[in-house]
């Protein structure tokens, strides 16, 4: 349902709990990581270094936010500690995820080590029943705009591992006031952009309301209600707006009480790629 | 003007286009034969392209006519040519400006390699690659080459690792090389290399490493070394006081970007970069000199005869490492040789390169920190602007609001080009220690991004700085313009669009979609008496004309 909370496909670092179990014997160290060797104090400079870079997006103690929660034993672009370094280093492609070049060689190893101080935290709980939360997902015709485990329609952002890229606040406040993120994506082309905006055309044959999909100089194209496609030359357009602070996406406050919201919340918390 | 320009081309077009034909068609393509006179004439050339910027005064405008505001309609793809690929890590992003001389294009590829092309139909002439070590640094930009130089049957090109080689224009074979700097203390080589008379000429990378920055000259027919001017002074040296303690040892003022030259002052120019660490000036007090500047240099010996520095004790990483533009015009009723200079810093200025008089400064885009420039050229402050702890949001960003990617100046018209990047930062202060061989930096940047950021090619009068017109673009651009005696403006953006603008109004005429980021700068070239555009798209490069 929210696809306000998905849309980010900017996963980040993604837990795969699934991969974790197949392989008991990678303990996420390797010979050349600094890691195991780290002191208190090497691990209160990572803190404070992910708090200049990293916290925006993944939370001040990394239970995140517009990006993924890192309080997690499992990452899912994670496979050792030096692809953690990379990941850090050079970013995501195709994700809200960044790469970062100010922090020298030592500083990342710094920020890896605090993540992975992360990952032995117990995971957030769930505030609700997501049995309960299920049923209102299907209830509320959620999959009218979202796919999820591959069942519904995709006009609004995937939801099958949205419980890997949002923590429970950010999925409330999605449900309750989805006009209140605009998740971004990072993007080689572009850099990093709105990744889901609301934005209205007026064609000569009417006017049009949607997700943009995609906007260069010349030409926009962008998604309806119903899924469908339409580009348009700005040259030929009445009028384009960006609807910044809107979303599509209708608010629940006033349709869910809270345990109905907690319990949806927590089903979408349960939504971690595995069917 | 711009039709009297395609009559003036006409002629020597005709001749060159007949020679040319009769080496295309009788023989295979020869290596090039250009001495300094014709580099000297390579500006009115439409025909070759000789240097980085197509002429010394590094203008980056195409006299010819063929393709115009009328004609540019029927502009279609003649060939392409796909990048070899690479196996380096993190290689393959494409910045190079071809060379065209006689027939065959030479380029550069990510990282540092080069090829030849018959420029008729884009075939494989021949193609060289370096060893270059896997990990070979290059701190704070990509694994990117921009150009190349030629003199007679000779091309050179600077690789990452800080060599300069020269290759026979022929075959690729290495006729020489030198080791430039030592890339494991964070030298490396970018820019294409500029030849005056038998002087190869080059700067380097290196200040986010904490570099001492310098500009060197070579024999091209040796490989060697006949000056270094550092950008840095030395204790005792003019410019020192600028400096505290050992902070000059370590002060930056890389020379990335190919510079122009006035064969009548006989003074070549050339720019420097920031001064290091990047955003903590606290480790070095002062103006640091020459960093964010502009030198003039004599081309034979390397002594500065003058300098102006644009960003005094820079501490948001705008470097000065943009193209400076040698042209002529009256400025209040006095003609005057100027070099004009759209700054990263969000200003442009236009110096007298006869002496390094301060002569205008004009804001060309949002900008949050200088109340204005005085009448010396030194920029008025707004308090608080600084990098700080826990970040200051300023305009434009690090990347500035040009940066590397070429402008461009028709000189009939009197009009400067230039893609512009509008895009804030908030800038943060940190503590910086220099260890050889990493960044030293004293801070970092989170740059406004998505639909906060923008971009634009711009027209300017050249002479005032006064704005024309505006081009639109849908994010900050990483790529250049070019300027046509057809009455056009060619660009490209991130979103893969390579287009031509009306030079009189900035209205699109015409556009293509290569599918890919471009992050190159258009050149053009004229072949069998045809007019070419070239530009290259992602891996691909592709050149345009009317007809085949």
């Amino acid at each position: 349902m929210t696809w306000r909370t998905t849309l980010c496909l900017c996963t980040a670092l993604l837990l795969t709990p699934a991969t974790w179990a197949n392989q008991p014997e990678d303990n996420g160290q390797s010979s050349a990581s600094p890691i195991p060797a780290m002191n208190e104090t090497d691990l209160a400079a990572g803190r404070q270094l992910f708090s200049v870079h990293c916290a925006r997006c993944h939370g001040m103690q990394g239970d995140g936010g517009e990006g993924p929660s890192l309080q997690r034993a499992r990452l899912k672009h994670v496979s050792d500690d030096e692809s953690l370094f990379e990941v850090i280093n050079d970013g995501i492609q195709g994700t809200g995820m960044p790469g970062t070049w100010a922090p020298n060689d030592d500083e990342i190893w710094q920020i890896a080590g605090f993540v992975r101080s992360l990952g032995k935290l117990p995971e957030e709980p769930m505030p609700g029943d997501p049995a309960a939360g299920a049923i209102l997902y299907a209830d509320s015709a959620c999959a009218t705009c979202h796919i999820s485990r591959g069942q519904g329609r995709g006009v609004g952002p995937e939801l099958t591992e949205v419980g890997l890229r949002r923590n429970a606040e950010y999925l409330r406040r999605s449900l309750t006031n989805p006009d209140a993120d605009s998740p971004m994506l990072d993007s080689q082309i572009t850099g990093r952009i709105n990744g889901f905006l609301t934005v209205r055309a007026v064609a000569s044959d009417g006017e049009y309301e949607g997700l943009r999909v995609s906007e260069d100089e010349f030409s926009v194209q962008l998604r309806d209600l119903r899924g469908t496609i339409h580009s348009f030359e700005k040259s030929q357009l009445l009028r384009y707006e960006k609807a910044f602070g809107h979303s599509l996406m209708p608010g629940y406050l006033t349709v869910l009480n809270n345990q109905n919201t907690d319990d949806l919340v927590s089903y979408l918390m349960s939504l971690k790629g595995d069917s | 003007m711009n039709h009297c320009a395609a009559v003036k081309k006409s002629v020597p077009l005709t001749i060159r286009s007949l020679i040319t034909l009769i080496v295309i068609t009788i023989a295979i393509p020869s290596a090039a034969q250009i001495n300094f006179e014709r580099l000297l004439a390579d500006e009115a050339n439409g025909a070759d392209w000789l240097s980085y910027s197509g002429g010394y005064r590094s203008e980056r405008f195409s006299p010819l006519a063929q393709i115009n505001r009328d004609t540019v309609k029927d502009l279609k793809v003649i060939w392409a040519y796909q990048m070899q690929p690479t196996d380096m890590s993190g290689a393959g992003l494409q910045e190079t400006t071809p060379l065209v001389a006689e027939g065959i294009m030479y380029l550069t590829e990510s990282p540092s390699s080069v090829t030849a092309l018959d420029a008729l139909t884009g075939r494989l002439l021949w193609h060289w690659s370096p060893e270059i070590d896997e990990e070979v640094l290059h701190i704070g930009f990509p694994k990117v080459n921009r150009g190349l130089a030629i003199l007679d049957e000779t091309v050179f090109v600077g690789t990452l690792d800080a060599r300069l080689f020269a290759l026979d224009a022929g075959t690729g074979a290495v006729r020489w090389e030198t080791e430039v700097a030592d890339n494991s203390v964070g030298f490396s080589l970018t820019l294409a290399p500029l030849v005056v008379d038998n002087l190869v000429i080059i700067g380097m990378s290196g200040a986010e490493a904490g570099v001492r920055a310098f500009i060197d000259a070579y024999d091209a027919k040796t490989g060697e070394r006949v000056w270094r001017t550092y950008t840095v002074p030395a204790p005792g040296e003019p410019g020192s006081e600028t400096w505290q303690g050992d902070s000059w040892q370590t002060g930056g003022g890389s020379t990335w970007l190919t510079g122009s030259y006035d064969p009548e002052l006989d003074l070549l120019y050339w720019t420097t970069g920031n001064p290091a660490p990047d955003w903590n000036g606290d480790l070095r007090p002062g103006d640091n000199l020459f960093t964010c500047s502009l030198l003039a240099l004599d081309p034979a010996t390397g002594e500065m005869r003058w300098h102006f520095q644009y960003t005094p004790h820079d501490t948001h990483d705008w470097d000065a490492n943009q193209i400076p533009i040698l042209i002529d015009g009256k400025i209040k009723g006095q003609n005057r040789k100027l070099v004009a200079l759209a700054n990263r810093n969000a200003f442009y200025y236009l110096i007298d390169r006869t002496n390094g008089e301060f002569v205008h400064a004009s804001q060309y885009s949002k900008q949050t920190w200088a109340a204005g420039i005085d009448g010396t050229g030194r920029p008025i402050l707004i308090p608080d602007k600084e990098p700080s702890e826990e970040g200051t949001l300023v305009w434009p960003s690090l990347q500035g609001a040009t940066n590397w990617f070429s402008p461009s100046y028709n000189p009939d018209t009197e009009q400067f080009f230039v893609a512009n990047r509008r895009m804030g930062a908030v800038y943060y202060k940190a503590d910086a220690e220099y260890e050889p061989g990493t960044p030293f930096l004293g801070g970092g940047e989170q740059a406004l991004s998505g639909d906060d950021a923008s971009g634009a090619v711009l027209a300017l009068n050249g002479l005032t700085g006064e704005q024309q017109w505006e081009f639109p673009l849908q994010s900050p651009p990483w790529s250049g313009v070019m300027a046509t005696g057809g009455g056009l403006v060619f660009g490209s953006s991130n979103e893969g669009y390579f287009f031509a603008l009306d030079a009189t109004s900035g209205q699109a005429l015409w556009r293509f979609n290569t599918g890919a980021h471009i992050r190159t700068n258009p050149m053009g070239f004229a072949i069998d008496g045809k007019q070419r555009v070239a530009i290259t798209g992602g891996q691909t490069l592709y050149v345009f004309g009317l007809n085949q």
